[in-house]
């Protein structure tokens, strides 16, 4: 069963005093299977946003259809067990969190008592508890952005869309919100989750969709979208002689001196093997060598050239 | 859930929202003030204390009503969009006219709590100072009431589509010309200009009409109000307002929320 699912989805946007239209988002056809975690890749403008709005029915597609729990984005019951947290954690911030959840708890009809008994569980799972009758306005942007994802949560839901969930985040913030994501997975939720920080959506994620300048480029799951071919390696060495500096950052795709240790960076597993045993021949140290599998960088980075060459 | 729950809901937030904001406390300590400088005024002007009280009193009561109607109105929904609150309402199974319906109905409470605590001041003037309080002044304050629901759609009407400054402008010059139609209509008749006449008659029966909820001048003079004419006034101002709401959300309806 689908928990998303797009076809054939466009929008065009009017814009300007001649409403030149632009098309944020071209033909898009996602499959979002339940109980997964689903990276939406792309860099900032590429219609990420755009897509979670028609999702979450804040946004009117100009064609095409979309799913939400296979009910039609246009029927708001499509969002009953949906929790959405938008981008930017613009809140009301004249209400205290807990104020704020009990809110949205009530817009989504839950009984008086259940708000009552969840919201509190709800800010301690989020690491608000301390902070639970203080105003949003007082809160610092990570409480704020944890603020907004327990109203994601408030309603107890079966699928959960995150707009961009670890932008600003410090290191600690971004990995509580990875260790949630995880956590939600586990509970049998399905997460759709938007993000340009690739290291994160590589970490977490099931099935991932890169899409840029509103299409989709690349669309699957991560181990046979990235597979396991090498397609690179990393040597870091020191004590080498200024010759053979020479000749292996020749070789290489990149060199970089860091202090007195050297790295660089091949295009193949066998070239950098070949530097290896140079190294060890000639009576260099080696610090590390790393075999470099396909990564989404470089997914993107594809996606980026397949664009340009379109 | 039901859509008068969630409706209910909204009214909530959207009074909670209201009654903290500072403004809110300014208008109603000037409103006060005003009501209680009846007291001075009825003193230069000897012999006619009771028409100054209701006087001052019921316009007291309707301006800074129609003040604090067009103010929160015209920035009760283009707020939400601004600041993007509006993202994580109308991303939960919520209509979008469960959600001007909630806003306006917020916005409506707040307003019966200011009228009902400026009539509380006017009472208070009337009580100190051993004047009659009659029932048409009950009347009078009900219309002044019905007026400010109009307004408020009309506020609401103009906010869902523009700024909230163009909005305010919008109001405030259909307010004041909603009170000036009978007026402008009779100029109609009396004037040679081709066309003129017409127009005037048109915007007459097109535009709302605010004179005809104004009982504050019988009231004031205890003149009996006529039971026919208030409830074709109220008929008239729900009905009004109702269209204007209706109005209201098919525009929202089509917005993209960017």
């Amino acid at each position: 069963m689908s928990a998303i699912r797009t076809r054939g989805l466009r929008k065009t946007f009017r814009t300007g005093f001649w409403m030149r239209p632009v098309e944020a988002v071209v033909d898009v056809d996602l499959d979002v299977k339940a109980g997964e975690i689903f990276g939406f890749i792309g860099p900032n403008g590429a219609g990420k946003t755009t897509t979670i709005k028609v999702l979450t029915g804040l946004v009117l597609p100009t064609a095409g259809q979309a799913w939400v729990n296979e009910i039609q984005v246009s029927d708001p019951n499509s969002r009953a067990r949906l929790g959405f947290l938008p981008e930017g954690t613009f809140f009301h911030d004249y209400l205290s969190a807990t104020e704020f959840l009990d809110f949205h708890g009530a817009l989504l009809g839950i009984p008086k008592e259940v708000r009552r008994a969840r919201i509190p569980k709800l800010l301690e799972r989020v690491g608000l508890s301390g902070a639970a009758d203080r105003q949003i306005r007082r809160y610092s942007k990570g409480m704020r952005q944890r603020a907004g994802l327990a109203q994601a949560l408030v309603g107890d839901p079966d699928i959960v869309i995150l707009d961009e969930p670890m932008s600003g985040l410090d290191p600690i913030g971004r990995k509580d919100i990875r260790d949630i994501i995880l956590a939600l997975r586990d509970e049998g939720k399905t997460v759709f989750f938007s993000s340009h920080i690739l290291e994160d959506a590589e970490v977490i994620c099931d099935q991932v969709a890169i899409i840029l300048s509103g299409r989709i480029v690349k669309q699957g799951y991560l181990d046979e979208l990235l597979g396991q071919e090498v397609v690179g390696s990393e040597l870091v060495v020191e004590s080498i002689s200024e010759s053979l500096h020479a000749e292996l950052q020749r070789a290489s795709r990149r060199a970089v001196v860091q202090g007195s240790r050297f790295l660089f960076e091949f295009a193949g597993e066998s070239d950098g093997e070949k530097a290896l045993d140079r190294v060890r021949a000639s009576g260099g140290r080696v610090r590390s060598f790393v075999p470099r599998r396909k990564s989404l960088e470089d997914l993107l980075l594809e996606g980026l050239q397949q664009e340009k060459n379109r | 859930m039901s859509s008068l729950s969630r409706i209910w809901v909204l009214a909530r937030n959207t009074y909670r929202e209201a009654v903290r904001d500072k403004l809110l406390y300014n208008l109603l300590l000037f409103a006060a003030l005003m009501i209680a400088s009846s007291i001075l005024l009825a003193q230069i002007q000897i012999g006619k204390d009771e028409r100054i009280y209701r006087d001052i009193g019921l316009s007291s009561i309707a301006f800074f009503g129609v003040l604090i109607a067009i103010f929160v109105g015209i920035n009760l929904v283009y707020r939400e969009i601004s600041t993007k609150t509006v993202y994580t309402m109308l991303s939960k199974p919520v209509h979008r006219w469960e959600f001007i319906l909630g806003k306006y109905f917020g916005l409506l409470s707040l307003l019966a709590v200011e009228v009902a605590i400026m009539s509380a001041c006017f009472l208070g003037v009337l009580v100190w100072k051993g004047s009659e309080f009659s029932i048409g002044l009950v009347w009078a304050i009900g219309m002044i009431y019905l007026e400010l629901a109009l307004v408020t759609a009309i506020a609401m009407f103009f906010s869902s589509f523009t700024s909230p400054y163009l909005a305010g402008m919008f109001t405030v010059a259909l307010w004041i010309v909603g009170h000036l139609l009978a007026d402008l209509r009779a100029f109609g008749k009396t004037s040679d200009i081709a066309g003129l006449r017409e127009l005037l008659e048109a915007l007459y029966w097109t535009l709302p009409n605010l004179d005809r909820l104004d009982f504050k001048a019988d009231a004031s003079a205890g003149n009996p109000i006529e039971l026919a004419r208030a409830g074709m006034a109220a008929l008239y101002a729900l009905l009004y307002s109702f269209t204007l709401m209706a109005g209201a959300i098919v525009l929202f309806q089509r917005r993209d929320f960017r």
